[in-house]
């Protein structure tokens, strides 16, 4: 989630603050020196996060965009000029605007450096409560304007890290962004869940059979040094790359159970299925960059525990060990998925539907066009008369059925005297079976019931015919 | 977000008294072919639907869309009223088909119109309907007996869709306040009922239906709240198309449903050339079809909230009521196996669901085929937005992340931790992955100690890394072919005789090896010169397999005696030589192993692993990097599928064809022995440098490598 830092430059962030003993501040410096502890962390901690400065007055003006080269931001911070009032408005137009720009809907993660407080409130409940508003407890001084942003940090910058399992095999690792709790259902199930430190991997699926699924979101899983400090583990090629080569080159060194997994998992095409909670999972798989780059990245599926439609309930899938024979064939022909579901949807079970008066008159003019092609075309000219019928006597539609009737009977008359005899015996036993079942009466009109072809001494006819 | 909102449950209420035998009036011509005939003949007199029909095809309509979308946790109970009430269906997910209404449906067959009006009532229907959404669903049962105390938060809401025709406002007031009343008596009953819930909140929704050419007698009226439990809207609508169009809408509404259409669909290239060429001749139609979809209104989330709504093609029909986003149709490329990063997957229901574009689309996505749709934007630029794809029998519309990552330009794999590593088991986890592959099981299937299925997953997954080192030279035994037919047994949870034996072979075999003083495949550097010597070499190696073996020893009985059998076969130094030589090497090294072995002593390296310092290994991944292509830094590209790439060194006559004994054997060997064999060469080396093509000397040209990874 990018950051927008939304600083007030107005003439009110001048205002000096009252210190007892010590030099003058203003509350525009206690800001900056805010936002450069924020800063300072992101760096170390947090450094792929992307964030923009923007300062604004009655105007706004878009300082650094998104980047994550704090330095950048930090010299813009202390270049900052002084303008005319705060007008949040104006401001927060920008924000959106620059924010849709780069990233689309994602919700940014505002950041407010400013004294006039009054309708914080009401904008939070106009982005539907998503948001916090921090406040300086105690005199403006630097101590609580560093307790403030130590906070926010806590509650907005803290890097996760987990342990990822394989059976016996681990690593280590930090997942950035850090993913946030996810609310299920705020009715049954209002509190919301939270990935866990531990991700245990279940088993490993195809990516042609797990196949594009929709995700919560994406991180990426970086691997990090088991016997090193939290704090140091962030720490870029900054000022330790010089001091400790050593330690970073050993890092480097030691073999680590991501690398090996994101090479594999790349080479055969696969994904880990892994568990992040009880009734939640989520996948690792090898993710390229457009330079010939790749890292290990996790997508987190909806929670529960049935996430992808075709892949059925996680808690029932098992190794292929216990099956009778291998899903997937001694060559890897076949696969177990998708599953598939207990009832076919309408689109792939050849439904009628007569709302639009050409759909009607499509199955009619199929009916007859088989007719016409009797003997030969016997099971497909029953065949669609019998869906035809189906259809009738359930939408109570009696009157299509006796018409029809009427249609197959004067065809009868038409036919020429080099039809075949079976065709008119056919076309008059089809008739009259839809008129008897025009009647409601229960022997004939039986839904379930098909109309089969008479039995001739033709018949023979038939039986070179396909569907 | 809520489980149990008003759309859980629907209940269709369809008037089936007399008057709905009455004429819709809405003519249908269906003798289509006669006109091309011409002279002589009579053409059949069209025909006109009751309203019951219209009513009944309509509701099915709307069922059809419901079900398409939402197979499961959206429930609708169809009662028709006459007399009395007729229940169709339940609650049930078993009785949740078209198919099943359609044939309950038959069986009630159209009204009729003899029988006695005074009798006859919606009414009877529409107290059944309440009574049912009192009764409890699969889905709130479940809920309720997961949440024990917190039961009351499954709420329970409900709505009635009742088709009929209305004398007047007065009689449709009537009705409202009999389901006002129906509701209060239903709730007290329920409020002492284990077996029903009280209603906390109902949507009627009256749709009075009249014939073309009448005047209504009753008024439209929109949602109006008739009690703090139920509200109440009425649709006054012609038969026919109208109702149709009522009943789609309203489907919509109901389940946060929109529609997209997806154009410039090239039929005659692409999806079924036959028949579209059979259609044009007949209709002279133009070569690109549209085709309308619905699916849930959260599929174009990101165009609303970017203000592309309008842009996207979104065009107004209908009298405005209806939006449809229009999306290009991209044409698919052949490569499947991409993992698109998708935001969200929605069943999609096609409006039009038996016209000839519509069931083009649906089978040549139900055929395994995927189509990226393309989004017009504000700037004139386009975007691919969608995805449309089957997954068994399902189509989904899948949206596709189009904006700037916020995740671009990570730091790569190989800068991070273990990133220098150039001798990952890569073909080996590879397989190891293959082997532990995830497959469906029946549902409550447990085993003997109560895990399910992906319990025994995880538990497989434990036991298969048990002993699992991570690099090539690390390991002695997994790249020896030798030692395969034991590694692949004994990490089985339980193993029969014949699995002993063949353990027990492999350890013979070895000893056999040992005897005739085969060469091992045991990392040179490190050492100074040739490296261990050979008996040196297999005391490492039986090490090793030990480590291995004894990891599984407490799985069962028959385990133990597979480890008995190698300590007693195994060749052993004198005792006291080796109790020197660890000494000596402990003191040199110790810190060092030490700061690395967190995770080493865990898993127990074999004892010279653990004794070499982390710089010999360092000094052994340098020389390693430049014989093994295994490494992450050289993978093969990721389109292309490993078992491809094995299909390409077997054989052409494999998949063709009737094939000898002799391929079939070779075939599987080569499936099957794809550990590491030896590399001959490096064994044979001298100072590193190995001749080449040696074999060529010898009488039986078996060539090593073949079967090794070096090839791959």
């Amino acid at each position: 989630m990018p950051t927008v830092v939304l600083m007030d430059s107005s003439l009110s962030m001048t205002r000096p603050v009252s210190q007892e003993g010590s030099e003058e501040f203003q509350r525009k410096n206690l800001a900056v020196h805010g936002l450069t502890m924020l800063f300072e962390h992101m760096a170390t901690n947090y450094k792929l996060e992307f964030t923009s400065l923007v300062a604004f007055s009655s105007l706004w003006e878009l300082m650094v965009p998104f980047t994550r080269d704090y330095n950048t931001l930090q010299e813009a911070l202390s270049n900052l000029e002084d303008y005319d009032k705060t007008c949040l408005e104006s401001a927060l137009h920008g924000v959106s605007n620059i924010v849709q720009q780069e990233w689309g809907s994602t919700c940014p993660c505002q950041l407010q450096s400013t004294d006039a407080m009054d309708n914080l409130e009401q904008l939070i409940g106009l982005n539907g409560g998503e948001g916090q508003i921090f406040t300086m407890e105690g005199p403006l001084c630097l101590k609580s304007v560093q307790s403030m942003f130590g906070k926010l940090i806590d509650q907005a910058y803290t890097p996760f890290y987990a342990v990822l399992h394989c059976g016996n095999l681990a690593s280590d690792v930090q997942v950035f962004p850090r993913p946030e709790p996810v609310l299920v259902d705020e009715e049954v199930d209002p509190i919301p869940k939270a990935v866990q430190t531990d991700l245990e991997i279940v088993g490993f699926i195809e990516i042609a059979d797990i196949s594009s699924p929709p995700v919560l979101s994406r991180h990426l899983v970086l691997p990090i040094a088991v016997n090193k400090e939290v704090d140091e583990v962030g720490a870029g090629t900054t000022e330790d790359a010089e001091e400790e080569p050593s330690a970073n080159q050993m890092a480097g060194k030691s073999p680590n159970f991501c690398v090996l997994l994101h090479g594999s998992l790349k080479v055969e095409g696969m994904v880990a299925l892994v568990q992040l909670g009880p009734e939640w999972y989520g996948m690792l798989y090898s993710q390229a960059d457009s330079k010939k780059k790749s890292n290990l990245m996790m997508s987190l599926f909806e929670p529960g525990p049935e996430p992808l439609p075709w892949l059925g309930k996680i808690s029932q899938l098992g190794p292929i060990s216990d099956a009778a024979e291998n899903p997937y064939g001694e060559d890897d022909s076949k696969s177990p998925f998708p599953l598939q579901p207990k009832n076919k949807r309408s689109y792939a079970q050849n439904v009628t539907v007569w709302i639009k008066a050409n759909g009607l008159q499509t199955d009619v003019q199929k009916i007859l066009r088989n007719a016409r092609k009797l003997p030969e075309k016997t099971q497909t000219f029953y065949k669609e008369l019998n869906r035809l019928r189906k259809a009738a006597l359930a939408f109570g539609f009696w009157e299509l059925l006796k018409g029809v009737a009427e249609l197959l009977e004067r065809e009868c008359t038409l036919l020429p005297d080099s039809a075949h005899p079976d065709a008119a015996f056919q076309l008059s036993h089809a008739a009259q079976q839809l008129k008897l079942a025009s009647t409601g009466d229960s022997q004939y009109s039986a839904f379930n019931h098909n109309i089969t072809p008479l039995h001739t001494d033709f018949s023979g006819g038939g039986a070179g015919d396909r569907m | 977000i809520m489980m149990f909102s008003v759309s859980h449950k629907t209940a269709f209420v369809v008037d089936h008294c007399p008057y709905m035998a009455e004429s819709s009036r809405q003519m249908v011509e269906c003798d289509m072919l006669t006109k091309s005939r011409g002279q002589g003949v009579i053409p059949l007199a069209p025909v006109s639907k009751s309203l019951w029909t219209c009513a009944v095809e309509c509701s099915m309509e709307y069922c059809r869309i419901l079900y398409d979308v939402y197979p499961t946790r959206k429930l609708v109970h169809y009662i028709v009223s006459d007399s009395e009430f007729h229940s169709l269906n339940s609650w049930r997910q078993e009785d949740q088909s078209t198919q099943e209404l359609m044939a309950a449906l038959a069986s009630v067959g159209p009204p009729n119109p003899r029988e006695d009006p005074e009798c006859c009532s919606v009414l009877h229907g529409l107290v059944a309907a309440v009574e049912s959404l009192c009764a409890i669903t699969q889905y709130q049962h479940e809920a309720r007996r997961t949440l024990m105390d917190v039961a009351d938060r499954v709420a329970n809401r409900g709505r009635i869709i009742c088709l009929t025709n209305a004398k007047s406002d007065t009689h449709v007031r009537m009705l409202e306040d009999c389901v006002s009343e129906t509701i209060q008596e239903q709730n007290k009953l329920a409020a002492g009922s284990d077996r029903l819930m009280p209603i906390q909140r109902c949507e009627l929704v009256l749709v009075h239906i009249y014939p073309q050419g009448d005047d209504t007698l009753v008024s439209d009226r929109s949602r109006k709240e008739l009690s703090s439990v139920l509200s109440s809207e009425v649709h006054s609508v012609r038969a026919g198309r109208h109702l149709a169009s009522k009943l789609n809408i309203l489907v919509q509404q109901h389940f946060d449903l929109a529609s997209t259409t997806i154009t410039n669909i090239p039929m005659k290239s692409f999806l079924c050339v036959s028949v579209t060429l059979k259609e044009e001749q007949h209709a002279n139609t133009s070569a690109n079809y549209d085709v309308e979809l619905l699916h849930h209104r959260d599929a174009h989330l990101e165009f609303i909230k970017s203000g592309d709504l309008h842009m996207a093609g979104s065009t107004s029909r209908d009298s405005g009521l209806k939006e449809t986003v229009t999306l290009k149709w991209c044409t698919p490329r052949t490569n499947n196996v991409e993992l698109h990063y998708c935001t969200g997957a929605y069943r999609i229901s096609p409006v039009d669901v038996n016209s000839r574009p519509s069931s083009c689309l649906t089978n040549f996505l139900l055929n395994g085929r995927s189509v990226l749709l393309e989004q017009p934007r504000k700037s004139g630029s386009k975007v691919i937005s969608h995805m449309l794809s089957s997954h068994g029998g399902e189509i989904f519309l899948h949206v596709l992340n189009s904006t700037r990552s916020t995740l671009e330009d990570p730091p790569s794999i190989s800068e991070g931790c273990g990133g220098r590593v150039t001798d990952y088991r890569i073909t080996d986890f590879g397989e190891f992955m293959r082997e532990n592959r995830l497959t469906p099981f029946s549902e409550g299937v447990l085993d003997a100690s109560g895990r399910t299925s992906s319990e025994r997953a995880k538990a497989q997954l434990e036991r298969h890394t048990r002993y699992w080192p991570m690099i090539i030279s690390q390991t002695t035994i997994f790249n020896m072919q030798a030692v395969v037919p034991l590694a692949n047994l004994i990490v089985k949870e339980s193993l029969s005789e014949e699995d002993v034996l063949t353990c027990q072979k492999t350890v013979f075999n070895l000893v056999d090896m040992e005897r005739k003083n085969d060469p091992l495949p045991i990392s040179t550097v490190g050492s100074r010169g040739k490296g261990p010597k050979r008996d040196e070499q297999y005391r490492i190696m039986w090490n090793e397999l030990e480590t291995l073996v004894k990891a599984h020893v407490g799985s069962s009985e028959r385990h133990q005696r597979v480890l008995e059998c190698i300590s007693a076969c195994r060749s052993k130094p004198p005792e006291e030589e080796e109790r020197k030589k660890r000494g000596r090497k402990r003191e040199d090294k110790e810190d060092k192993a030490e700061k690395n072995g967190k995770d080493a002593d865990e898993k127990a390296w074999p004892d010279s692993e653990r004794l070499k310092g982390p710089q010999e290994r360092e000094k052994e991944e340098q020389t390693e990097s430049e014989m093994i292509k295994d490494s992450p830094d050289s993978p093969e590209p990721l389109n292309k599928k490993p078992r491809l790439m094995s299909e390409e060194i077997q054989p052409p006559q494999k998949s063709k064809g009737p094939v000898s004994l002799l391929t079939m054997w070779t075939n599987r060997i080569t499936a099957t022995s794809r550990k590491h064999e030896v590399f001959a060469g490096r064994l044979n080396s001298v100072n590193n440098k190995a001749e080449l093509y040696q074999h060529l000397k010898e009488d039986n040209g078996m060539d090593l490598h073949e079967n090794g990874k070096a090839t791959r």
